[in-house]
């Protein structure tokens, strides 16, 4: 049973972690190749400090910083949330394709068939780090790039462990709760926030140690790349994965499996209560069903409001009063920082507030958080109908496939806005909380232009799922591509013959003109909004002229 | 009430690569009448369907829906019909009530009365969720769905799979009253018991092809049916000679059993005038037997 499981989820997965891992190394490839082209003096200029900072080893050339610039946190994310997406599909997954009565009238145990799917978790993970390893280990030669006293083996390694930590917390949620959405949510949120607080509370006086909570500082605090695998982190980690492996047993075994059925929200209680039913009615069942719209966006719900939460809250008003607490040396050094490196982070200067929110919360997390929405609602917009085979119901009505279109359209434009709202009224409050001064008008000039980068990527999702017909391909091929471009619109303006060439992704029309301190950029928002509608138009054609498919 | 034809088909052809899912279809469907389109699993009976209402699109040839295009003119055609996918699939978030109101906006003109009225026939339940459902209970809120507009034609795809008996006589109902009003259903289905019940012609499909067009009244007459009679006195085989339609005979004291596809009438006549009868008893062929006897060669001659 265990090789049978094996093999069918290696056959089911090997594709996904095969192009995530690849991409990564190809982003490696793109980015070590870009910095063959930049002035070296930048690095020998930097202090000792901000070298460690950024994984730098001292005697190394300037491809080394490509390894921690892109490997050490993308090439983990990557592979921590493939892990997390097998890991949450594994128990969970099966009970809501209806699979797992068939699985388990087979003469195994619950706690047997958990062991296979943790088998093929742990080796297709390790397939993932191996494909990053030997990418790691090939590029700079390829590219003849020297990296003394880096190692790669040892990054690879600690990839490893802290994907299987997460993949093994989505499973041992799955298998506590059987829920996928609440199995892959929670483990993604814990990356995130992990990433975003090891990154954060070391900049803070005093409360450096808190990043200690957090799993991601047993996988980076050490540098790997740098100083070799630091075997009492990677313990920390292995006994976080044998706790979760152990209460994932646990939960799988005491409880009664799952049918396809919903489980029950706040709202399907609130409408069963007689004294809400009127009221819960309204607003769960005819106002919901009333448009295409507005359905596509209520199926999205959870993950708006988990997103739009961080956005205000954490991403938003925390960061404001945090800025005062942020460590002087780290602002005097941030000052002494060569400009084109802050590009890394977003550029922005940590000496002002608007440096810092640029450096926290719109230089990367801010476009993700809406991306992340818009991408979400694109990809599964028409091939998600499609997999779960309700399209032929939706165009059994007398309306125009290109209407379905527009509809799908509509609940982009409303994700992005309400997640560009709510990261506009965490800042603004964070900024009046803080006293930083900032202006209003800026504030609404950035989240304007975040929210329209982050429909571009939405309607480059819808385009995919309206071209092909296949969710995953929409979501996935959105991502990669938007991390691409990412990259290279970082990495572009460090090579002055290559720099031009920024302009070609829209992350260019999103950051370039420094909103935040120089206010709205028409110009941008004009670019980003016709690339929007142009891929909008683009997807009605395509849609328009395929066979629906079947089966997801 | 339509005049022309409800569903008219020419050459259509649909190839999946080297597949070949549909071949040259010609089918026309009368306005009013119960169609039933019949073949085994993998037909090609769903790429039919899906061809006419514009999901797919054919290869070759063309389909006409109440006259027009089923490609040009597709969502004018989706205001007078009613569609039952195979294998159907509905939000399982949503209640059966959701489900529908949903549909009801999106097509409009949907009286919520008639809405309640079917769901009191198929005895639905509207207030779960469809994701709660068991698949029989699924199928009457997809049913729901197809009836509520008072489509002038209905295209169901194995509509009753998971309806229980008491449900699928009441289906069968609802069927027979859309024709006398002289709407059209056009129901697929790979168990003929059930087309047998309700259609006046049946189409069957094999790997897909046409293969053959016929009245289920036509097809009855050329029922092979079984004949039970029971004597007074021992009988003997060679009473049943040189009847017309007498197939086959076995007898046991008493006891005769025919294989008859003659006229029912010629071999009462015939019997009565010369024994003692006690009690006859005839078991009907159904379709399914039918086909098997007439189209398994022709499907090997195809």
């Amino acid at each position: 049973m265990l090789a049978t499981v094996l093999t069918k989820n290696l056959l089911d997965r090997w594709k996904g972690i095969a192009i995530g891992a690849v991409s990564i190394g190809l982003l490696l490839l793109m980015g070590m190749s870009a910095y063959r082209n930049i002035d070296l003096s930048l690095y020998t200029s930097m202090p000792e400090a901000v070298r460690a900072l950024m994984g730098i080893a001292e005697d190394t050339d300037a491809g080394g910083l490509a390894y921690g610039a892109i490997y050490a946190s993308y090439g983990a994310l990557t592979l921590a949330a493939l892990a997390l997406s097998m890991g949450s599909a594994s128990i969970a997954g099966e009970e809501r394709n209806g699979t797992m009565g068939l699985l388990l009238g087979n003469p195994k145990s619950r706690t047997h068939v958990l062991a296979s799917k943790a088998a093929s978790l742990i080796g297709l993970t390790g397939v993932g780090a191996l494909i990053l390893w030997a990418f790691g280990e090939a590029t700079p030669a390829l590219l003849d790039v020297q990296i003394g006293g880096m190692h790669i083996a040892a990054l690879a390694w600690h990839m490893f462990v802290i994907s299987i930590f997460h993949g093994f917390l989505a499973m041992a949620i799955g298998a506590w709760t059987g829920r996928t959405g609440l199995a892959s949510g929670v483990a993604a949120g814990v990356m995130v926030l992990s990433f975003i607080g090891v990154g954060l509370f070391p900049l803070i006086k005093g409360l450096e140690s808190v990043a200690k909570v957090f799993p991601w500082y047993y996988y980076s605090a050490t540098e790997p790349v740098l100083n070799g695998v630091d075997w009492g982190h990677i313990g920390v980690l292995f006994a976080g994965i044998a706790v979760l492996a152990l209460a994932a047993v646990v939960g799988l075994n005491r409880r009664d499996l799952r049918g396809q059925s919903t489980g029950v929200s706040l709202i399907d209680r609130l409408r069963a209560n007689p004294m809400t039913k009127k009221v819960a009615d309204r607003l769960a069942g005819s106002a919901r069903v009333s448009r295409i719209w507005i359905k596509t966006l209520t199926e999205h719900q959870g993950l708006l409001i988990v997103v739009s939460y961080v956005e205000f809250l954490i991403m938003g008003i925390l960061i404001g009063p945090m800025y005062n607490w942020v460590d002087e040396f780290l602002i005097d050094m941030g000052k002494s920082l060569p400009e084109g490196l802050l590009s890394l982070f977003g550029g922005g200067d940590l000496g002002t507030p608007e440096g810092f929110y640029q450096i926290e919360t719109f230089g990367l997390m801010a476009p993700i958080a809406v991306m992340v929405v818009t991408i979400a609602i694109g990809a599964r917009a028409l091939a998600g109908e499609e997999a779960n085979r309700t399209m032929g119901l939706l165009l059994a009505n007398p309306i125009k496939r290109s209407k379905i279109v527009y509809e799908k359209t509509v609940s982009i434009v409303i994700g992005a806005a309400i997640v560009g709202f709510a990261t506009f009224s965490g800042v603004a409050l964070g900024s009046l909380i803080g006293g930083l001064g900032m202006s209003m008008g800026n504030i609404a000039a950035i989240c304007l232009l975040v929210t329209l980068l982050g429909m571009v990527f939405g309607a480059l999702s819808l385009a995919l799922s309206a071209g092909t017909g296949r969710p995953r391909f929409a979501a996935f091929g959105t991502v990669g591509l938007a991390l691409v471009l990412f990259v290279l619109h970082a990495f572009l303006p460090f090579s002055e013959s290559l720099a031009g060439l920024a302009k070609w992704t829209p992350f260019y029309y999103y950051l370039t003109s420094d909103p935040l301190l120089n206010g709205m950029h028409w110009g941008h928002g004009a670019v980003l909004t016709s690339l929007f509608v142009g891929l909008v138009a683009l997807s009605a054609v395509l849609f328009d002229r395929r066979d629906l498919r079947q089966t997801g | 009430m339509t005049e022309q034809i409800a569903i008219h088909t020419e050459g259509l052809t649909k190839h999946y690569g080297e597949v070949k899912a549909l071949v040259d279809l010609d089918l026309d469907i009368r306005p009013g009448e119960i169609f039933g389109f019949l073949g085994p699993n993998g037909a090609g009976k769903t790429t039919m369907i899906r061809t006419i209402l514009d999901e797919i699109r054919p290869t070759a040839g063309r389909a006409s829906i109440l006259g027009m295009d089923t490609h040009e003119q597709s969502v004018e055609i989706r205001r007078h019909i009613g569609y039952v996918p195979g294998d159907l699939a509905m939000y399982p978030n949503l209640t059966g009530r959701d489900t529908l109101t949903y549909f009801a906006n999106l097509r409009g003109g949907v009286e919520w009365s008639y809405v309640e009225a079917l769901a009191d026939r198929l005895d639905a339940d509207l207030d779960k969720k469809v994701g709660d459902l068991s698949s029989g209970n699924r199928q009457k809120v997809g049913l729901i769905q197809a009836f509520m507009n008072r489509p002038d034609l209905l295209i169901m795809d194995e509509p009753s799979s998971g309806l229980d008996p008491l449900v699928q006589r009441e289906f069968q109902k609802m069927m027979r009253e859309v024709a006398a009003e002289g709407r059209t259903v056009f129901l697929s289905s790979h168990t003929l018991s059930e087309v047998q019940r309700v259609a006046n012609r049946v189409g069957i499909i094999r790997h897909g092809k046409l293969i053959a067009v016929e009245d289920v009244a036509g097809l009855r007459s050329k029922a092979i049916r079984t004949v039970s009679i029971f004597f007074d006195s021992p009988i003997d085989g060679s009473a049943f000679e040189g009847l017309p339609g007498v197939r086959e005979v076995s007898t046991q004291n008493e006891h005769a059993t025919l294989s008859f596809d003659g006229q029912m009438e010629t071999l009462l006549k015939v019997v009565t005038e010369q024994f003692h009868v006690l009690d006859i008893t005839t078991q009907e062929a159904d379709l399914e037997e039918i086909f098997l006897t007439y189209y398994r060669d022709e499907e090997v001659t195809a």
